[in-house]
């Protein structure tokens, strides 16, 4: 481990003497006791996973029923079967959950580590500043590391902390290691809390080192969209999530005033952090003075699933890959169509030569002259430069070179076609089941809307075209057939805001915890859509009609931004950006997730005044029963969503996802036929009392966008929340059932608790149902209920999952 | 002459291979027969079906045959504009599945766990890994898909019909007339 701040090399994390020291310093500086657990080990918070899978039971959908890691194998574990070193079935799907929570995690870490190096050696050591609005920084580093950051160099210590935890939690999966499936499942859940702490590091650096918006509502509203890219120009994409390369293309560019010949357009979530260079309070001096709102001139090419759309589409001259979600084949995509490649990251390097230590001129003559399809150049700010410099001339190359019009002609598009045998294996390997083979034949016959309607449906995954016995290029068709959506394919996006102030907290808070602002809902993740794009913008427009606070990020707050309303306005033209209820809000780039479950840590210390510091699963505790938040990663594909949602769940925040989300295998699902699993312990007295199932499921896979929006309503309920708050609740869990269901759901009942719950629309019939159907007693003179409900109204109820929050014991 | 459901009998998604234990597809009267047999069938549909409706009014009249429907998703809609909604439960395939798995769970109507269920109109992937969960963690239960795929984690299945509405419709049919006979 490195050295910490002013005194002696670190050992080992889990010294208490090393933490003593830190300890003594901090407490100088920061009015707040340690809490019981600062920088927790594996089994710290062991106690709390398990009272959340009491809860939530653990449910596997093997996608493998078979295990391959060691020369035992292959073992067959279907059933009760063990393999040969003893595992079973549920401990093995464990172990797999536990890997994927690994990778997504320390993808993230990864990530915050280069920029880490990169940031000090660019920039030198700087303050956290992130404004008069935000004091609590960092809530959930506080939390896990019971420290408060002062300059990045505090990161370092964090970082180390994370690293240890990985290596011993990847150590748990080797054979002959763990061999229980809630173990396995506690790692998991530690895996990803350690997420985000390592997507919170990582934005946190770059905010303040690239001048980022930092709870800006008001952040600038930016270009999305392949038709934004000026084809005019050189068009330089820059592809994946470290922006540390791509904002040296920036800042050559504008030094050398080149944006009059070049344009920069980010896919994925390095598009997000792009736009987001020079826009914040004005701090580090060296971007606010000669980079100010630079990220204004970037574009947003695009989400995770345009990236192939955007290949075909000819959108690009030259591309540069960072780290992160980049597809492999780039290369070999790139390069047929002439498109030289940078790779800039020791992540990914595809095989290419290191010219880190060339000229830039030599660099730059290989590419345009084609005698490498691609360079590895490690050195950001010489990447940023050949990148630019090669976009620019390799354009009029590129044209000489390939035929004038970038599409399919007219006669090939017919051609391919009509060759289609109507055999059906394309469809085989579709993931949204498009019917290709109708849509292809409807193309052979000249009516080309099948293919327009479903362009959207694609999420560009290649796998037809290698099914294909006729080698039709289908990606291609589909490129011909919406030209002229592709050239015109231009909207508009708020840049990422960054993280939640403290005074949009004292404004929310208590609304959130009394349940009068009916939920925060976050839209996350990635391009893996069940059913297209437009099912981003539909989720986020029905929640912050409904007066829910929306949050989105990364890939889906770039999908949701394709659409407009009739007067042709973005959900980001037609909404503020605020943490507020009928506002929304764009938080930036995957890291910046860290941001929403951060901002429960922040409504638990600014509203309640509880001490976040090295005290986790206190503010797990809050969050599960007083906060109503619920998640959505309705295009969730990657590991690093497996452990955002899981790091989520270990916060006590529930997740929805898509039907492809059961190659996670792993969910969390209440029993609500299991009232014992509904106790929870009143903080005043230690008393305890059967609550409704508030929240009840911890991971949910829904079908359809219908069914996940109900869940999301309903995941919203919690055990604080008060009457008034209830109703508000309860009303819109009924109305969306009746809306997309045609009736109300099924266990409207379970979350009565009195009269004054009842939406008043429905308040009549409600209680005659609740006599007639379900044998409550109500007294009609006073319009009350008797008996009936799991539990009365209290409104001073102080729930907790925890004992050492109770205030007097019985 | 009745519909050859055994053939294709390959998964719909190429790389569905769980292992060892693969379904077997039927022909359509052993599948009536064991529906038929069932002391605790369950119909679980999915949201496919209204791309396919005229699977409502098959799903209704294998309802009305006694075997209560778990209409999961938003499909519950479909029942209301049909008017039948007799032993039509709300239930998502989630937490349905979830509730499957556990033996002393008693089932949407309070008298007991199922001892068959019966899968149609539901997104391939999200139905073949519920069909997964079962066939490790609660083997009790019977798993049977009357839809238009080859569903490899189930029991018994037909082969893929997607192909072909016509001749699936019609092994629906001869599934719907044995379990009536
Ligand atoms: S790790 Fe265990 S289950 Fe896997 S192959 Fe080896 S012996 Fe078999
Ligand atoms: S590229 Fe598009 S059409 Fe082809 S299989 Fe993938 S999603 Fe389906
Ligand atoms: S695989 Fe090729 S030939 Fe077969 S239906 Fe699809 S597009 Fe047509």
């Amino acid at each position: 481990m490195e050295k910490m701040e002013g005194s002696f090399a670190v050992e080992d994390m889990q010294n208490v003497q090393i933490n003593i020291g830190a300890i003594v310093k901090e407490v100088e500086e920061w009015d707040q006791p340690m809490g019981p657990f600062p920088y927790p080990s594996i089994a710290t918070l062991r106690d709390w996973d398990f009272k959340i899978m009491q809860r939530y039971k653990i449910m596997y959908s093997p996608i493998c029923d078979r295990c391959t890691l060691c020369t035992y194998g292959p073992c067959d574990l279907t059933g009760d079967k063990r393999g040969a070193c003893g595992i079973d079935q549920a401990a093995q799907q464990g172990r797999i959950v536990l890997i994927a929570c690994l990778m997504g995690a320390t993808a993230h870490c990864a990530h915050g580590r280069h920029l880490y190096h990169w940031c000090l050696e660019k920039f030198g050591d700087l303050p956290i500043n992130m404004g008069d609005e935000i004091l609590v920084d960092a809530p959930i580093t506080r939390t896990i590391a019971g420290i408060k950051p002062k300059t990045l160099k505090d990161f370092g210590p964090v970082l180390s902390y994370f690293e240890e935890q990985v290596s011993q939690l990847l150590a748990c999966t080797h054979t002959g290691q763990e061999g229980n499936y809630m173990d396995f499942e506690s790692k998991a859940l530690h895996a990803s809390m350690l997420d985000h702490l390592g997507m919170e590091v990582s934005d946190i650096i770059q905010m303040i080192a690239y001048d980022m918006p930092r709870g800006d509502e008001n952040a600038p509203i930016v270009e999305c969209g392949m038709g934004t890219l000026d084809k005019s120009k050189a068009i330089l994409i820059t592809y994946g999530h470290n922006l540390a390369a791509s904002s040296e293309a920036m800042f050559y560019t504008e030094d050398n005033n080149l944006w009059d010949k070049v344009d920069i357009g980010g896919v994925c979530c390095t598009a997000h952090d792009n736009t987001r260079i020079g826009e914040g309070l004005g701090y580090p001096k060296e971007i606010s003075e000669k980079y100010k709102d630079i990220g204004t001139k970037a574009k947003v090419a695009g989400a995770i699933g345009w990236w192939r759309k955007m290949v075909r589409g000819d959108v690009m001259d030259c591309v540069m890959v960072d780290e992160q979600c980049v597809w492999t084949d780039a290369l070999a995509e790139c390069s047929k169509l002439k498109v030289p490649i940078i790779a800039t990251s020791e992540k990914i390097m595809l095989g290419l030569p290191d010219r880190t230590n060339d000229p830039v001129e030599e660099i730059v003559d290989d590419l345009v002259s084609f005698r490498m399809p691609g360079v590895a150049v490690l050195d950001p700010a010489k990447a940023g430069e050949v990148g630019v410099r090669t976009a620019i001339a390799v354009k009029p190359r590129r044209s000489e070179i390939r035929e004038a019009d970038p599409f399919l002609s007219e006669e090939d598009f017919k051609k391919y076609a009509e060759s289609c045998t109507y055999c059906h294996s394309c469809q085989f390997v579709c993931p949204p089941h498009i019917k290709i083979g109708d849509v292809v034949r409807a193309a052979a016959e000249g009516n080309y809307e099948p293919l327009s309607t479903t362009y959207e449906v694609c999420v560009g995954c290649r796998r037809c075209e290698q099914a294909c016995p006729q080698d039709i290029p289908i990606l291609s068709l589909y490129a011909f057939a919406n030209r002229d959506y592709i050239r015109n394919q231009k909207f508009k996006m708020r840049a990422g805001r960054g993280p939640v102030k403290d005074t949009e907290i004292r404004r929310v808070g208590a609304p959130i915890v009394l349940g009068t602002i009916p939920g925060i809902i976050a839209l996350v993740g990635c391009g893996n859509y069940p059913n297209g794009t437009k099912e981003a913008y539909d989720m986020a427009k029905e929640f912050v009609d409904r007066g829910f606070i929306v949050a989105a990020s990364g890939c889906m707050a770039m999908d949701m931004s394709l659409y407009t309303d009739e007067e042709g306005k973005t959900i980001w033209e037609q909404y503020p950006g605020a943490v507020d209820g009928r506002n929304i809000c764009n938080m930036g780039s995957c890291v910046a997730n860290a941001h929403i479950s951060g901002a429960t840590i922040k409504i638990a210390t600014i509203f309640a005044g509880r001490n976040e510091r090295a005290n986790f699963d206190d503010m797990a505790d809050y969050t599960l029963s007083k906060i109503g938040a619920c998640g959505v990663a309705w295009g969730a594909y990657s590991q690093k969503a497996a452990s955002i949602a899981t790091g989520c769940n270990r916060m006590g925040i529930p997740v929805v996802v898509q039907p492809h989300s059961v190659m996670y295998r792993r969910s969390y699902v209440g029993r609500t036929d299991k009232k014992e699993d509904w106790e929870i312990i009143d903080a005043r007295d230690g008393s305890k009392v059967y609550c409704e199932p508030a929240p009840e499921h911890m991971l949910y896979i829904a079908e359809t966008k219908e069914e996940a929006m109900l869940m999301m309503a309903k995941l919203c309920f919690r055990p604080s929340d008060n009457s008034q708050g209830r109703m508000i609740k309860l009303t819109h869990y009924c109305d969306i059932s009746m809306k997309y269901f045609g009736c109300m759901p099924p266990d409207w009942h379970v979350y009565v608790r009195h009269a004054s719950d009842l939406p008043l629309k429905w308040k009549e019939d409600m209680m005659k149902e609740l006599e007639a159907k379900h044998g409550w007693e109500i007294d009609w003179k006073r319009k009350a209920i008797v008996s009936g409900p799991i539990r009365k109204m209290d409104v001073s109820f102080d729930p907790t999952n925890i004992e050492r929050k109770i205030r007097v014991k019985k | 002459m009745a519909v050859d459901t055994t053939k294709n009998a390959v998964p719909f998604e190429m790389a569905q291979i769980p292992g060892p234990e693969m379904a077997k597809a039927y022909n359509t009267a052993v599948i009536g027969a064991i529906l038929k047999k069932a002391k605790r069938p369950l119909l679980v549909v999915g949201a496919e079906l209204f791309e396919d409706p005229v699977m409502f009014d098959k799903a209704i009249e294998i309802g009305k045959t006694g075997v209560p429907i778990a209409a999961t998703a938003h499909t519950i809609k479909g029942f209301i504009e049909r008017g039948y909604t007799e032993n039509v439960h709300m239930i998502g395939l989630h937490p349905l599945t979830s509730y499957l798995r556990f033996k002393d769970w008693q089932g949407l109507d309070g008298k007991g766990q199922y001892d068959v269920v019966i899968f149609t109109g539901i997104f391939y992937k999200f139905a073949s890994a519920m069909f997964s969960t079962l066939k490790n963690f609660n083997r009790d239960i019977k798993r049977v898909s009357i839809d238009r795929y080859y569903h490899v984690n189930a029991d018994m299945t037909f082969g893929n019909l997607a192909f072909n509405p016509d001749q699936y419709h019609e092994a629906v049919d001869e599934v719907i007339a044995k379990l009536k006979a």
